[in-house]
């Protein structure tokens, strides 16, 4: 613009943003966190509670299954009369399957986390288009 | 059986260890180094690193025992040191590698902004580390003994003199690769004899276990003293993982939160991998070697199996490949619980008078390690040898009831105060620390000495309830910066906010 002039005089034109006028405040919610202000509470309320429930639903789905194995096998007798490959069914159970289960919970865990991670981070950097 | 190739196996072990620590000396050079490994192991050797520490002799040796003496029952054992890692990576993973801190102590003190704090739980951090060290080293003993004829004071010693010099020599940077090679050493140590092991036994007309109902029906004998034992255990393991020092401190060496999640992911599968094994030992045991549990040895039931069912050399090689596995067992435990304890003991002699600026922290380290090492080690001589996975199990419970509650509310509740943590951290401390060695000491029998042996049931409550009881009585001493730290436990690292405290 300087240079591209009609006549090459080399004359310029500056201008200027009205500076008087006060800055157009857009606090990002990243801000909103770092002020501690009520908005970005909400949003670290809501992060932190989500995290607490997928925690909250592991643990209780652990409690209901395999933490009531024992009362379980307590109560049902004749289970061990049940085979399956030559081996006793609460053996099975114990020596293998939990740990199976266990594996699976924390996959399911992880993948889920993860993923309300994501969201949160696009909810306060819209523009951040990493994986 | 000639000891000949047992020594070798012990040989190879403890020279590849050294060696491997020597490496990683080469290449640990500052004090992030020597404490964390620099923050920047990968999930995949930081996963076989935490399992190769995390399956102690207790795992390795004390689950084939007790299978061998009490059947069905013992597997919670393993189910409960597998689902403490689950609990672990749903309450505390990914929050406490955001936390930015050493070690618990460490943690505590950035959480709740007090130095008392701090001191109590570095003196509950080295409780824990000794009582888990214990076993280690007389059990180290107790291996050499059986395999090699040896005196049981020389296992005792060589175990507790490598580990103080890998932990002095390299810190956590050689610590993490020889985890790291242990683990994928104790899987191939119990699982090419035991491949043998079945053929023999297949080869023998498939014998069937000789036991007692009780043996094989889980709560066979349906007492309430058995269920009340079974979840003793249950409340022990589940909860206790995620408070043991050697664990924990290896979480700091994750780059960051998603790496910690990923990690505790492939020691879930890699924990589970090994647990499925020495099940069989237990369960062979039962057919060719019951005459251990009257001897009193049912733990060294993995090591004398390949020599009964196989003849010579190749006997005596498979004994040999156990033995290298046990020997890694103890090593790696140990040298983990060294570290962890030279971390939180070297922090405190380097930044308290009368040494304040007259130590260097990595000098430090070496001399708090050393000073680690030798007390345990004392202690291995003068107590009574208890088996070995059981005695894990009283560190296990100490760790549910003290550091179990200060992370899942220090981490999921705004409301912690430094009283409240310090009144649960003594009172479950006292509750869980305490009961086992009065039981011991005047032989409470029946229900009582029941629930005082195996405390967890009600001391992990006795340490949640004190916590939130005192902290609720003493509200106005809530940090004031707890907004901050939660900002900083909770968002994931590609956000960008003020991560100061």
């Amino acid at each position: 613009m300087t240079d591209e002039s009609p006549n090459g005089s080399g004359r310029v034109r500056i201008t200027s943003p009205l500076s008087s006028a006060p800055p157009h405040v857009r606090s990002t919610v990243g801000q909103e966190i770092d002020e501690a202000t009520g908005v970005g509470e909400v949003y670290m309320q809501s992060l932190i509670r989500s995290q607490l429930r997928a925690a909250m639903t592991v643990a209780i789905t652990l409690l209901l299954t395999v933490v009531s194995l024992p009362l379980f096998f307590s109560w049902v007798p004749g289970l061990n009369d049940i085979r399956v490959l030559g081996i006793p069914v609460p053996w099975l159970v114990l020596g293998g399957g939990v740990h199976a289960g266990v594996i699976l919970l924390g996959w399911l865990y992880v993948r889920h986390v993860e993923r309300v991670e994501r969201l949160f981070a696009l909810l306060v950097e819209p523009g951040d288009t990493r994986p | 059986m000639s000891p000949t190739w047992g020594i070798v196996a012990v040989a190879l072990v403890s020279i590849a260890t050294l060696a491997i620590g020597a490496f990683g000396l080469r290449i640990s050079r500052t004090t992030s180094d020597f404490y964390v490994a620099s923050r920047s192991v990968s999930p995949a050797l930081n996963g076989s690193a935490i399992s190769g520490e995390y399956l102690s002799a207790a795992s390795y040796l004390g689950i084939a025992g007790l299978v061998l003496i009490h059947g069905a029952d013992m597997l919670w054992y393993p189910i409960g040191w597998t689902a403490g890692y689950l609990l672990l990576l749903v309450f505390v993973a990914a929050p406490l590698r955001r936390s930015g801190a050493y070690t618990i102590p460490d943690f505590a003190q950035v959480r709740l902004q007090s130095v008392a704090v701090r001191r109590v739980s570095t003196a509950l951090v080295v409780a824990v580390g000794w009582l888990y060290l214990l076993p280690q080293f007389q059990g180290a003993g107790l291996t050499l003994q059986a395999v090699l004829d040896a005196p049981r004071w020389v296992g005792t010693v060589l175990v507790a003199v490598i580990v103080t010099l890998n932990v002095v020599l390299g810190g956590m940077r050689s610590i993490t690769f020889v985890q790291a090679f242990q683990y994928w050493l104790k899987v191939t140590a119990l699982l090419i004899p035991l491949m043998f092991l079945l053929l023999a036994w297949s080869r023998d007309g498939r014998p069937s276990a000789q036991a007692p109902t009780d043996w094989w029906v889980p709560l066979g004998d349906a007492s309430p003293e058995s269920v009340y034992s079974t979840y003793a255990v249950i409340v022990a393991t589940f909860l206790g993982t995620m408070g043991l020092p050697h664990v924990v401190v290896r979480y700091y060496t994750n780059p960051d939160g998603h790496a910690a999640r990923r990690t505790t992911l492939i020691v879930l599968g890699l924990v589970s991998v090994f647990y499925l094994l020495p099940t069989f030992y237990g369960v062979l045991g039962r057919v060719y070697a019951i005459d251990l549990i009257d001897s009193g040895r049912a733990d060294t039931v993995a090591l004398e199996l390949p020599s009964r069912l196989i003849e010579g050399t190749a006997g005596e090689l498979l004994t040999a490949l156990v033995t290298a596995g046990a020997f890694a067992a103890f090593l790696s435990t140990s040298s983990g619980v060294t570290m962890a304890l030279a971390g939180v003991v070297g922090q405190g002699l380097s930044n308290h008078a009368p040494w304040r600026g007259r130590l260097s922290s990595i000098a430090a380290l070496r001399i708090a390690a050393a000073a680690c090492v030798a007390v345990p080690l004392v202690l291995a001589f003068i107590a009574e040898p208890i088996p070995v996975a059981s005695s894990v199990v009283f560190a296990f419970a100490l760790a549910a009831s003290t550091f179990c509650p200060l992370l899942v509310l220090g981490i999921w509740w705004r409301g912690l105060t430094s009283a409240g943590a310090i009144a649960g951290l003594i009172g479950g401390g006292i509750c869980a620390g305490a009961a086992p060695f009065v039981t011991l000491a005047l032989e409470v029998e029946g229900w009582w000495g029941t629930l005082m042996s195996q405390p967890a049931v009600w001391s992990v409550p006795v340490g949640f309830g004190l916590m939130v009881g005192v902290s609720l009585a003493t509200r106005a001493r809530v940090p004031a910066n707890v907004g901050r730290t939660m900002v900083r436990l909770h968002t994931p690292e590609r956000v960008q906010v003020d991560r100061r405290f």
